[in-house]
């Protein structure tokens, strides 16, 4: 053993020192950390959210050849293949994103819909969907993901309206829709306070309103990630945020090459 | 005498010693103290010179006094560490303050700064005190052994202690300038025998997103 860890040498008593043998087995290390165990499985992670890890362990986008069946049976959106990568090998990995708390959760035949930028790993038996509202993602399936937010998640049931920046995600329930108080609307006065926040907006004039059974999950804080351009859903008639205008909405945006995963630009960091 | 007000503020007791912190760290203090700016970092001439020359500037002043002084910067997490005549390596950036006996230093790491963004060098610890270094969240402590070495995202750096070789792993393949890399391109690997800093968040890196 070495001394590092005894008290006087190395950190203060009373801190834990982790090694292999000391980590959890896919469960939080500490409120912001969480430890994933591998045992010659697979993960999905967001990209560059692994902090360190123990043994030998790969990171390969999802475009990567040997993935294949994995990303055919586990992942279905396109528009953020960018963002992902699959760790597989062997031995323990920490995970952890800007401070912010982790938590994970196992979903058993179950959905839930989460906003892309909380969702940070997820366990390949479940299967990654893009969320038909743009900028969130669909988990459907059995197994455990990791999501993190602003401050500790509240557990909420609807019937219920929330703030559009405190949302993280919901599960089981039909999906939310847009509520606007009515003052906000009323009115060229109505209008233009909306417009401008003069005469005294409060801000939260606009929720988003959940009926139904299920959970809704709410970070303690209204600070987003960066949203990220992930490109627009194929232009086709019926699909929300097809960037097509209705129905016969043809290419706005530059052509997209077949078979490209995600916008080329972002792969770059750009 | 270092302690934790509480896992952002750092509170020291002094009796007439002198402790070195980072400028401007002080957030309040009580009883008598002398605060005096070092120029350079504090290591003389030419500590100073290879400070300015290297890119790990540090801004640092000396208190000087008795009582209770608080140190606190931009509500980082902060961790305290004993070095009994060993040497620990930190970012200059996540120095928020030594003993007045402990000697710094400037130290060239090879490649692993530069995909770090923090440049060629790192700052170094050494001799017999404490250390508070500052981190992003609290830091998670992970022990290198001979049969378990670590590896370690650059943007999560914050430190290390011990006999530890450092290397710096690439995995830049042209599927990373194809923009299908994992995201993990710059690695840094400890092997040996120490003690690893890591804090929950990345920093921006050159690598971070490849």
């Amino acid at each position: 053993m070495s001394t590092y860890g005894t008290p006087g040498a190395g950190p203060r008593p009373g801190v834990t020192v982790h090694d292999p043998t000391t980590l959890p087995s896919d469960d939080n290390v500490d409120p912001y950390t969480f430890c994933v165990e591998l045992a010659g499985s697979r993960w999905f992670l967001q990209k560059g959210k692994m902090i360190a890890y123990y043994g030998t362990i790969d990171f390969n986008g999802v475009g990567h050849g040997r993935l294949d069946r994995i990303v055919r049976t586990s992942f279905h959106s396109p528009l953020h293949a960018s963002d992902w990568v699959v760790a597989e090998g062997t031995g323990r990995m920490l995970l952890a994103d800007r401070a912010f708390d982790v938590n994970s959760y196992d979903l058993e035949e179950g959905n839930l819909t989460i906003r892309s930028g909380n969702l940070l790993a997820f366990q390949p038996s479940l299967s990654l969907k893009q969320s038909i509202v743009p900028g969130f993602l669909t988990l459907i399936g059995t197994g455990k993901f990791v999501a993190v937010s602003n401050g500790p998640v509240v557990f909420m049931e609807p019937p219920l309206r929330v703030d559009p920046q405190a949302l993280v995600g919901w599960a089981d329930c039909p999906s939310p829709c847009h509520h606007y108080d009515h003052g906000y609307m009323t009115g060229v006065l109505g209008g233009l306070r909306a417009l401008t926040g003069l005469g005294g907006a409060s801000g939260e004039e606009h929720q988003f309103e959940f009926v139904g059974a299920g959970t809704v999950l709410l970070q303690s804080s209204e600070s987003l990630m960066p949203e990220q351009a992930t490109g627009v859903t194929p232009q086709q008639a019926g699909v929300p945020g097809g960037g097509g205008s209705g129905a016969h909405g043809q290419g706005t945006g530059a052509p997209r090459l077949p078979g490209q995963l995600g916008d080329l630009q972002r792969r770059f960091g750009l | 005498m270092f302690r934790l007000q509480s896992s952002k503020v750092l509170a020291v007791e002094m009796t007439g010693d002198a402790v070195k912190a980072k400028n401007g760290s002080m957030v309040a203090y009580d009883g008598d103290m002398a605060f005096k700016k070092l120029t350079g970092g504090g290591d003389g001439i030419r500590g100073m010179v290879t400070r300015r020359l290297t890119g790990e500037q540090m801004t640092v002043m000396e208190v000087r006094g008795r009582g209770i002084c608080w140190f606190a910067d931009r509500a980082s997490d902060i961790n305290l560490v004993g070095l009994q005549g060993d040497t620990l390596s930190v970012e200059s950036s996540n120095l928020l303050a030594t003993d007045g006996g402990l000697r710094t230093g400037t130290v060239f790491t090879g490649l692993r700064g530069a995909s770090q963004g923090n440049g060629l060098f790192t700052t170094t610890v050494e001799g017999h005190g404490q250390v508070a270094i500052m981190s992003d969240g609290p830091a998670v402590l992970l022990r290198v052994s001979p049969q378990y070495p670590l590896t370690v995202d650059p943007g999560a750096y914050v430190a290390h202690q011990g006999n530890l070789r450092r290397s710096l792993q690439s995995g830049v393949t042209f599927r990373t300038l194809l923009g299908e890399g994992g995201g993990e391109a710059f690695q840094m690997r400890f092997e040996g025998d120490g003690l690893v800093y890591v804090q929950p968040s990345e920093r921006n890196t050159i690598g971070g997103d490849v």
